[in-house]
């Protein structure tokens, strides 16, 4: 299948919106879950983009913006996706490797923007030593409207551009290369849970990834809720039970130091 | 001169629809993200018109609390705007610019901590791992939810900019002592539905059948790794790339790119 001018021109389009939306983190429509549902519907195959949109989410769960930190890109990776899926008629677990140097190219740009956009840090700071609120609004808001237009121009070159060397690469790929990719698309949500573990996992919270390892192993339903509700159990329990330490441990305070004046007292009677 | 320093012209008041424009507006706070002081810029942007109706006609003041806000600040973005309605009523109260700035500066990393914990670590696994699971059925219920949880999350801002600046002063000394509590029970959750999220969707399984005598072989997956536990294999591998990422220090996309290599490699073999 192949990628027209218009649906790479609204590609291009819904890329800028989700490109500010990630740069400010708003609505999370930069969110593979979503990028790749509106992708498929611009092409005309919304059940592939839903079906990469559940793969590639999972993918990119654990690669979050965390404190500054710049993961690989979540929209490109969820447009390349779908529209590799599309093109090349691979499956969307085999595209999702495909669709990971785009991601990454992206990232390296949004990172070189981070460094980029600290020139307008001294300008900003005259504006706002004058109080001229306006055009402070103005220059503290161009570098939105930058990362937004880049995000529109780079995906419809990767979309629109790309697609016939890529569809060629695709092609002449040998099956235990492809059938490589698309393994590789299925364990890569490790990454992503390794990245998660990373930020939270501590010792004491080891027994509470094993109850639901082994939930989820064990309970037939089609989806995680059921995991989800012992979590929220494990965590009601483990709240009060920390308030009530917490309380307890005031009370041991105020003691300690009730007795204290006492023995003061004592000692100078 | 003297006269006029001690003389603190008066402060507007906020309304309860400017606080909740504040929270809307914290969408600003990453409008201008860059390494030299992060969120500082977008930050500012977003607290303009609130510093606007506080200040009045009041230029120097305003002034100064523009460049008192444009210091390094790097927080969580639905912390942002608890932050911001604080700061608001401090602003209001007339407190010392020290006081404010200090405030602000000392809070914003805890609630950075006790934000990402709820939002990146615990909201989106649960999320994004029970939307998939309609997702992948080719279910529209999938993105339809997903959308509509961020949705409330974004107008939670109005709320929570409300509850910063409601709170006010008194509020400081039980962020402190509560974000510990509730940063362990979103950890308990979040960790409980990895381990969930690793069981349902890292797949691995293993082709290879091993000959025994002549006629008969033992498939490794189903006859072996299946029978020790299910999903073991997923198990391993996310921990082994666990302790890379924390004990080695290795990075995520070296990682990416080593788990394609493998696969690739496996596939080539026929082991996977």
């Amino acid at each position: 299948m192949q990628v027209t001018l218009m649906q790479g021109i609204l590609i291009g389009i819904f890329a800028i919106i989700a490109g500010i939306d990630f740069w400010w983190e708003g609505f999370y429509i930069f969110r593979p879950m979503i990028v790749c549902t509106i992708t498929g519907l611009i092409l005309g195959n919304l059940t592939l983009g839903i079906v990469a949109a559940g793969l590639t989410e999972l993918a990119f769960a654990g690669l979050t913006p965390v404190g500054g930190t710049q993961p690989p890109n979540p929209i490109m990776a969820g447009i390349m996706t779908v529209v590799l899926a599309y093109t090349t008629g691979k499956s969307p677990a085999t595209a999702i490797g495909l669709a990971l140097p785009f991601s990454i190219l992206m990232q390296y740009i949004i990172l070189f923007y981070y460094s980029a956009f600290s020139v307008l840090t001294k300008k900003l700071d005259t504006y706002a030593a004058k109080g001229e609120t306006k055009k402070f609004t103005q220059l503290a808001l161009l570098p939105t409207w930058i990362v937004g237009l880049s995000y529109g121009i780079i995906a419809f070159l990767c979309v629109y551009g790309a697609q016939a060397p890529m569809k060629d690469l695709v092609n002449s790929m040998p099956v235990w290369l492809s059938h490589g990719f698309e393994i590789a698309g299925s364990i890569l949500p490790a990454v992503g849970f390794g990245l998660l573990l990373k930020s939270m996992l501590k010792a004491k919270y080891v027994p509470y990834l094993l109850i639901g390892f082994t939930a989820a192993c064990f309970i037939k339903f089609g989806n995680l809720m059921p995991v989800a509700v012992i979590g929220v159990a494990l965590a009601l329990i483990e709240y009060g039970r920390s308030k009530k330490d917490a309380d307890n441990e005031k009370k041991m305070k105020i003691a300690m130091e009730n007795s204290n004046n006492d023995g003061d007292d004592e000692d100078g009677i | 001169m003297e006269s006029k320093m001690t003389e603190t012209p008066k402060r507007g008041k906020l309304s309860k629809h400017d606080v909740g424009m504040l929270g809307i507006r914290s969408i600003f706070n990453q409008s201008a993200m860059n390494y030299e002081r992060m969120q500082a810029d977008g930050w500012t942007l977003a607290m303009i018109p609130a510093l606007k109706k506080i200040y009045k006609d009041d230029e120097k003041g305003l002034a100064n609390a523009l460049k008192s806000n444009l210091q390094f600040i790097n927080t969580n973005n639905y912390a942002a705007p608890l932050l911001m309605g604080l700061e608001a009523s401090l602003e209001e109260n007339g407190e010392k610019r020290s006081t404010i700035d200090g405030l602000r500066i000392a809070l914003f990393g805890p609630l950075a901590g006790i934000g990402d914990a709820i939002t990146w670590f615990t909201i989106l696994p649960i999320v994004a791992g029970i939307t998939a699971s309609f997702a992948k059925q080719g279910s529209v219920l999938g993105p339809l939810i997903f959308f509509l949880v961020y949705v409330a999350m974004f107008f939670a801002r109005i709320p929570i900019a409300q509850l910063g600046y409601t709170a006010g002063t008194k509020a400081i000394s039980k962020i402190r002592e509560n974000s510990a509590i509730v940063s362990h029970a979103a950890s308990v959750l979040g960790c409980t539905v990895i381990g969930g999220l690793i069981a349902t969707y890292v797949q691995i399984t293993v082709k290879t059948k091993i000959p025994v005598t002549a006629g008969h072989t033992i498939a490794l997956q189903t006859q072996f790794f299946d029978r020790i536990f299910p999903n073991i294999l997923p198990l391993g591998y996310t921990f082994l790339l666990y302790w890379l990422l924390k004990k080695k220090n290795v990075s995520p996309v070296i990682l990416i790119l080593g788990t394609f290599i493998l696969a690739i490699l496996f596939s080539w073999m026929g082991v996977l």
